[in-house]
């Protein structure tokens, strides 16, 4: 009889809930006639978001100390589950965004690759050995490659998928090699092991180190491994570039986090440089790109571009306040950049070709939702009171002083500064300009009626909104799973 | 009879990373490129062969195992899009796959 590990079924309940979702949306097309795909592979996707999000809150209220599972591979605590609520609501919201998007087939396999990503980042970040972490990566990573190509009629669409392959590929295996090195000088691969094994040589652990930064890096799209992101997000589809804005920094960051607090807390002089770096890099270059773009979607990656180095500016504070600080700015951040990205993606498919800020005047008049929840979001991304972006910026900033790194809030007050600039061009496009391209819209008058999309954009701005308002009770949480690392 | 170290073993991977870091970052058909992605895959799995076998622990062959599934489902996709883009008849070179840029 083999001795096997028992499994806890409730802590990996979420992963299975968006399996089983994937898996039935995908057999939908095969079995179902062609004009219900759509509705039933939607309907499952949407289910098994929100019972992933039910159950990972469940997870949350009764863990309240962790625990390592499956033989010391995965972790169930309340930072895994924190992260799982983000990222199951982002899912479903996504759904919502995605529910009238213009494309030919392809329905039932959208909606089963986007819940079998969102299944691998909630896989992702309950991880604690370096097996699940390359598999998790590779799981959701896998899934995103097809669904930037998905509507593979569009040119730009092939090559966003082919370029994030290629990069995202050369990022994992990068992350790979390191976690070879790190194994060959602890000898373990479990997180918590390698933090106590006698390391046998400080060079190949340092330099296993740095390569799994690096790999990560390439996820959360730090400055210097963001190259592919303006691109991609550009191409995809914008539910997907919605979702993989939202939901993988979110997964990418939690991880990092996870990673370094956990398995090189004697490193973490080092590593607290190293991300100071990436922080810096991602600050200046995200915003001093951001200026020069037309097209709303490049700027909006080049904002969260920026948005990473602030959330890694919590990590390189390496104090359980900036683990706080972190949990809290995703909040707001997924809800603000899943929003940006719907309105983008309503204008998209009002005037059938990509949008740019030209295309965006009038939009505050003609569309006054639209437009309101537009200027909402952008006021949110630089940090203005009444939404949640001030409190994020607040907290990262507070935990970094408190950790001695003056210096990078410096930084961060300067690119807050620099920020404003363009997400204010974005409101003083939408409602200080008319001009011919009001007339661009199509004949005909208004637009189908999205009410998916509309709810979508109304729980963006009821997030960035209420999370100013329910700043207390988010911290308190937030604080709570950040207490479950070692700090 | 002894055979090489484990040195070796490393030289070689290292050598084999940058020879795939290299071609990935300097070749132009997409084919090489995703050809120079799997010889930087299978380097890493010779490091964690190589490491495991030092060790005497199993950990780092079953990784080694379960990378080569995943190398395995990337290279499908990778040549998936390269035949979606063949029948498009978009040029199957990297640098000239330059519509999207700002």
């Amino acid at each position: 009889m083999i001795d096997t590990p028992s499994v806890d079924w409730l802590a990996l309940s979420p992963t299975v809930a968006l399996l089983c979702a994937s898996g039935v949306a995908l057999l939908a097309t095969v079995i179902v006639p062609a004009w219900m795909r759509r509705g039933i592979a939607a309907a499952t996707a949407l289910a098994g978001f929100v019972v992933a999000a039910v159950l990972a809150g469940i997870v949350f209220d009764e863990t309240p100390t962790p625990e390592i599972l499956l033989d010391g591979s995965m972790v169930r605590d309340q930072l895994a589950a924190f992260a799982q609520v983000v990222l199951a609501v982002t899912g479903a919201v996504v759904v919502l965004v995605s529910w009238s998007e213009d494309r030919r087939d392809n329905h039932g396999e959208y909606y089963a690759l986007l819940a079998a990503a969102g299944a691998g980042m909630v896989f992702f970040v309950g991880a604690e050995n370096l097996m699940t972490l390359f598999l998790g990566l590779e799981w959701f990573s896998l899934c995103l490659y097809i669904l930037v190509a998905i509507d593979s009629e569009r040119e730009t669409s092939l090559e966003a998928g082919l370029k994030y392959l290629i990069v995202g590929g050369f990022g994992s295996a990068v992350l790979l090699f390191g976690a070879a090195f790190v194994y060959g000088a602890t000898g373990e691969l479990s997180f918590a092991e390698i933090a106590v094994a006698d390391t046998t040589s400080d060079a190949f652990l340092l330099t296993g180190l740095a390569m799994i930064l690096a790999g990560l890096a390439f996820k959360v799209s730090a400055a210097p491994f963001h190259m592919w992101t303006p691109d991609v997000y550009q191409g995809a589809p914008s539910s997907v570039t919605a979702f993989m804005a939202a939901a993988t920094k979110t997964a990418a960051l939690v991880v990092t986090l996870r990673v370094l607090v956990t398995a090189f807390p004697d490193q973490s002089e080092i590593w607290t440089i190293a991300v100071a770096v990436l922080v810096c890099a991602s600050l200046v270059w995200g915003n001093l790109a951001a200026l020069a773009q037309s097209d709303v979607k490049r700027l909006l990656a080049y904002s969260s571009i920026s948005h990473a180095g602030f959330m890694l500016m919590a990590i390189a504070a390496n104090s359980e306040r900036g683990g706080e600080a972190l949990l809290y700015y995703l909040v707001p951040y997924t809800a603000m950049s899943v929003g940006a990205f719907a309105v983008v993606a309503a204008r998209e498919r009002e005037l059938g070709r990509p949008v740019t800020l030209e295309s965006l005047a009038g939009l505050g008049w003609e569309r006054p939702w639209h437009g309101i929840a537009m200027w909402t979001f952008m006021l949110g991304m630089a940090g203005f009171p009444l939404t949640g972006g001030m409190f994020g910026k607040l907290f990262v900033f507070s935990a970094a002083y408190d950790s001695g790194d003056w210096w990078l809030v410096l930084v961060g007050v300067a690119a807050t500064a620099v920020s404003l600039a363009y997400y204010l061009n974005v409101v003083r496009w939408m409602y200080m300009r008319t001009g011919p391209e009001l007339r661009l819209v199509p004949a005909g008058g208004s637009p189908p009626r999205d009410s998916a999309l509309s709810v979508a954009i109304g729980a963006g701005v009821l997030v960035t909104v209420g999370s100013f308002f329910a700043v207390q009770p988010i911290l308190d949480v937030a604080a709570d799973a950040a207490a479950s690392l070692p700090f | 009879m002894d055979g090489p170290d484990i040195g070796w073993y490393l030289i070689v991977a290292a050598l084999m990373f940058g020879i795939g870091a290299l071609g990935v970052m300097m070749r132009r058909s997409p084919l090489i490129v995703l050809l120079s992605l799997e010889i930087m895959i299978n380097a890493a799995n010779l490091t964690f062969i190589a490491f495991a076998r030092q060790q005497g622990d199993l950990g780092g062959q079953i990784f080694a195992l379960s990378v080569m599934a995943v190398a395995a489902a990337e290279v499908a996709i990778g040549l998936g899009l390269i035949v979606a883009m063949a029948r498009r008849r978009i040029a199957l070179d990297v640098d000239q796959a330059s519509a999207l840029r700002g």
